[in-house]
């Protein structure tokens, strides 16, 4: 299996007024990996996921994403380019429902001229139909018991069904890189392995799908990444395979305190 | 929840028919009214039937027969409406509350567009709403342009100004475009005075509506009986509200209802999922601003004569508790709403003084206590009659 | 040379109440991080219960100007004071969880019900009631240029007011304390800070220094009426945003700004269009404004830093 690779970060900072939150970062991210992104709070993690999805705008540096610079780009141009991604805080539109917080994921294809949805209804709702399809499909895999109440508000959901739902969301578009932020946050370690089995499911029918993975259960980080990267301050202390990086000191100091090493 | 099932097609037929019918009636009487006995208990029976008709279940069992049936309840409206024009067809006081209150929601239903949908406040509906009467009076005076096209350019101006507006500021967070807005509507004032073109303070006569030749301000008789001439604007000002309601309908149903939902709900979300929130702001403020202008275009030509002091601020937040009270982003709330704050403070006359005051102090109390107001709105089918699997 | 002094003088004054006006503004966005649109209306409500308490004086036969002065201050610093608060406790601090918009278009309506209310029920409310000219009214003589000393020392107090608030907020405990919930309200509040008491304070502070504004405003035109306070909200608000909302020195810097071109639209614009009517100077002083926040979206002084993403 070639994975050639299709993020390059190099020397990437962001700063925020007197805090450096990432400092001069070097990493890459290969195709149809799962590259698990470690490091303690703080340490940069999601800060990473909002400069890559061009939410917020770094200070110095760069990311190459398939040999385009991406930063400048705007978090639309990003999404366009194949990234999508879930959030450390859950940020679904509670007052809308489970199809509307999952069909809007695919937003890129989706015809939203006004002329097709108020005067061509034949076809749009041909086209509605064919999303109904896909989105059950989604939770099938995911929460097959969502499906049976696929237009109530998401907000009457529990915390795990809505991360669930998050996925969905993130997973709709097709996307080419997946950035999941600590999605089983809140969830038992069963919960967890069932989400992490559902992910891998989908992943095996994508093989190129490349996911970057940021959590903090250890057992998941062993049972599905490929490769680890871990962060601390900002900067990359470590990386290579779980087995590799648990057994680096670096690691284990900025885990657990000098001590531990 | 009483039902264990849902309506068949036949019984939901019987159960909008019936609705219709007693809705119908019932704003017959209130219409009608004239002592303020009579009104104070029309309102108590109101009262006490939209509050029983929740807990017994009724109003469930309408809202599944008009989800079973929706072109039949769409229907039933349009009649009961066409059957309150007919019913007063000499008085000419009511038929021009009957426009106030159908022009009134067209506007509203612009400014659900934009805040209830989108979640841009439009804090000068007032403003865009005599941006379409003085762009009527000033055309149909000083053009020969058929009244129909009139009407469309005065909607289109008003939603060209309105986009020059708000487009600065779109960039910035929501208080911003609150401001703009704001200011627009107080100096609303100001901008009209200085022209003599647009009548200065003293204000423009605006033209009747003449629709192939037919001038609506002659009136016509039917069978020897005369009809006010104002029935042929009610019959104008219901296709408007009709029709926008229409579209507002069949875009919140849509990728474009979508759209502007996930744009007001979480923005950041939206981005980072493709949506162009500017775009989509603008197109709501523009659009919504369309149907403000068009609705000020008719009602410029029923009143026959407006001033600059029709349009102050006041009114643009009289229109906002209308959309609050009706509950927001409820297009069907908008209706109950605009008559509670149109038609009563003309029925129980002591209220007309402290209008503002009052509808202020209700916008309040229902923003602290029942945000989602009379009717909350409900979440998206796009489909009804389809279930999804 | 009298005219030049005359204008930069009244946009002197201006600015000073602008300025009052849009730290409330500021204090009540960096404390809550809502827009209280009724603040200018609140200015109003002061002013008039200034002028209730100067009648309520003179009814008891005191004619000394200097305890009238001192009845109207008091007076309005309390009513208004007391106002801030219970509109904080029962309107604002409940709303804080709902979208931000709810809080602008409730305090909205509330500056409504204010208007409406005094223009209802305060005797001959919709009329422009005339305030007493409680000041000296003589002049000095600089030069060419003759200060009046009532203007003058009304805009020594303003300035007096604007720096005893900013002493406060910068160099006092309590200050301290405000500035500490408006940065991080849940850290604050962790450390023992009593959230609620200090957003009241906050609240009634910032609506003192509208009252403030409102009694320099009625003592300045010698007339006050119940409308001021909707223009007064907005220029205030304006101001807020211009230097950039949560931001002491930028509200003064803001309220200044929009002084300035209110002066300018208001001398330029006669020369260049006849027989503009003077509320053009508005019109001109907010295109500018909405034209400034177009290029500097977050203040001219950057706004206090928005949500975790």
């Amino acid at each position: 299996m070639s994975s050639s690779t299709i993020v390059q970060v190099r020397d990437l900072t962001m700063r925020f007024g007197g805090l450096t939150a990432l400092d001069r970062l070097n990493m890459d991210i290969r195709e149809g990996e799962v590259l698990g992104l470690l490091g303690p709070n703080g340490s940069g993690k999601t800060t990473f996921f909002n400069v890559l999805t061009g939410l917020y705008r770094a200070s110095e540096g760069s990311i190459l994403y398939d040999g385009q610079e991406v930063l400048g780009m705007t978090p639309q141009l990003v999404y366009r380019s194949g990234v999508a991604r879930t959030f450390q805080r859950s940020r679904l539109s509670l007052p809308l429902t489970v199809f509307d917080n999952i069909a809007i994921g695919d937003y890129q294809h989706m015809q939203h001229g006004l002329i097709f949805n108020l005067l061509r209804r034949k076809a749009f709702r041909a086209e509605y139909m064919g999303y109904v399809d896909k989105v059950v499909a989604l939770l099938n895999i995911f929460s097959p018991s969502l499906v049976d109440r696929l237009f109530e508000p998401v907000g009457t959901f529990s915390m795990i069904d809505r991360r669930r739902i998050e996925v969905c969301r993130a997973l709709m578009s097709h996307p080419r890189l997946l950035l999941l932020d600590e999605p089983s946050a809140g969830m038992t370690h069963d919960e967890t392995h069932t989400l992490m089995s559902d992910i891998m499911n989908v992943r095996s029918k994508l093989p190129k799908l490349s996911v970057v993975l940021i959590e903090h259960e250890m057992n998941v980080i062993e049972r599905i990444t490929d490769r680890c990267v871990v962060l601390n301050y900002g900067r990359k202390i470590a990386e290579g395979s779980y087995a590799e990086i648990t057994a680096d000191p670096n690691v284990q100091t900025a885990y657990l305190g000098e001590e531990a090493a | 929840m009483k039902m264990h099932s849902v309506p068949t097609q036949r019984q939901s037929a019987a159960i909008l028919a019936a609705t219709g019918l007693i809705l119908t009636f019932y704003l017959w009487l209130f219409l009608h009214a004239e002592s303020q006995l009579s009104v104070a208990i029309l309102i108590a029976v109101c009262v006490v039937a939209f509050f029983g008709a929740r807990r017994v279940g009724v109003a469930q069992v309408v809202e599944q027969a008009s989800k079973q049936r929706p072109g039949l309840a769409r229907l039933w409206a349009l009649g009961g409406a066409l059957i309150l024009i007919a019913a007063f067809y000499e008085s000419h006081f009511i038929l021009l509350m009957i426009c106030a209150v159908l022009l009134y929601t067209t506007a509203c239903l612009g400014l659900t567009m934009q805040f209830g949908f989108s979640g841009v406040a439009n804090f000068a509906g007032a403003a865009f709403f005599g941006i379409g009467s003085y762009a009527t009076a000033v055309l149909s005076t000083h053009t020969g342009t058929p009244h129909i096209l009139i009407i469309i350019a005065s909607g289109l101006i008003a939603a060209l100004i309105g986009s020059m507006l708000i487009t600065p500021v779109l960039r910035t967070r929501g208080h911003y475009a609150a401001l703009v807005t704001i200011a627009f509507g107080i100096l609303f004032k100001t901008f009209i005075e200085v022209n003599d073109v647009l009548g200065g303070p003293q204000g423009l006569q605006v033209p009747g509506m003449s629709l192939f030749g037919y001038e609506f301000n002659n009136g016509f008789s039917v069978f020897g009986v005369e009809i006010s001439f104002y029935v042929s604007y009610a019959l104008l000002s219901l296709g408007i509200c009709a029709g926008v309601f229409v579209i507002v309908k069949a875009l919140e149903h849509s990728w474009v209802g979508l759209a502007m939902d996930v744009v007001r709900t979480d923005e950041t979300a939206a981005a980072t999922f493709g949506l162009h929130i500017a775009r989509w702001k603008v197109v709501a403020f523009t659009l919504g601003n369309f149907f403000i202008g068009v609705a000020g275009s008719v009602y410029g030509m029923i009143t026959a004569f407006i001033a600059p002091n029709n349009f102050t601020f006041a009114d643009s937040l009289l229109m906002l508790s209308i959309v609050i009270l009706g509950g927001l982003g409820n297009a069907v709330g908008l209706i109950p709403a605009a008559l509670i704050v149109l038609v009563l403070p003309e029925k129980l006359q002591f209220i007309q003084e402290y209008r503002f005051l009052l509808y202020a102090a209700l916008v309040i109390a229902i923003l602290r206590f029942h945000p989602d107001g009379l009717l909350p709105r409900k979440t998206r089918i796009f489909f009804s009659r389809e279930t999804s699997r | 040379m009298s005219i030049l002094s005359q204008y930069i003088f009244n946009g002197l004054m201006l600015g000073v109440m602008y300025a009052m006006v849009a730290v409330g503004f500021t204090l009540f966005f960096g404390v809550l991080d809502v827009i209280k649109f009724s603040h200018g209306d609140t200015l109003m409500v002061g002013a008039f219960a200034g002028l209730a308490a100067s009648i309520g004086v003179i009814q008891l036969g005191i004619g000394s100007s200097t305890i009238q002065l001192i009845a109207i201050i008091v007076c309005a610093l309390c009513v208004t004071g007391l106002l801030g608060a219970v509109i904080a406790k029962f309107l604002i601090l409940p709303l804080r969880h709902s979208p931000p918009l709810n809080t602008l278009l409730a305090t909205l309506m509330l500056g409504t019900v204010l208007r409406e209310a005094v223009r209802l029920f305060y005797p001959d409310g919709s009329n422009p009631k005339p305030f007493p000219a409680l000041l000296p009214t003589s002049s000095i003589e600089i030069g060419s240029f003759s200060l009046r000393v009532d203007n003058m020392i009304l805009l020594v107090a303003g300035v007096m007011a604007i720096a005893g608030v900013h002493f406060l907020i910068t160099r006092t405990r309590l200050g301290m304390v405000i500035r500490a919930v408006a940065q991080d309200s849940e850290t604050a509040r962790i450390m023992g800070i009593n959230f609620e008491a200090i957003v009241l304070i906050t609240f009634a502070l910032g609506s003192g220094m509208a009252a403030l504004a409102g009694v320099m405003n009625g003592l300045y035109y010698n007339e006050i009426n119940f409308n001021i306070g909707l223009l007064m909200g907005v220029i205030g608000f304006s101001a807020a945003i211009l230097g950039g909302l949560g931001n002491i020195y930028g509200a003064i810097l803001g309220g200044f700004l929009f002084a300035a071109l209110q002066v300018l639209g208001s001398a330029a614009l006669p020369a260049l269009i006849t027989d503009i009517p003077s509320a053009y100077k508005d019109v001109f002083a907010f295109a500018v404004v909405i034209i400034l926040m177009a290029w500097k979206p977050t203040g001219l002084i950057a706004e206090k830093s928005s949500e975790r993403v």
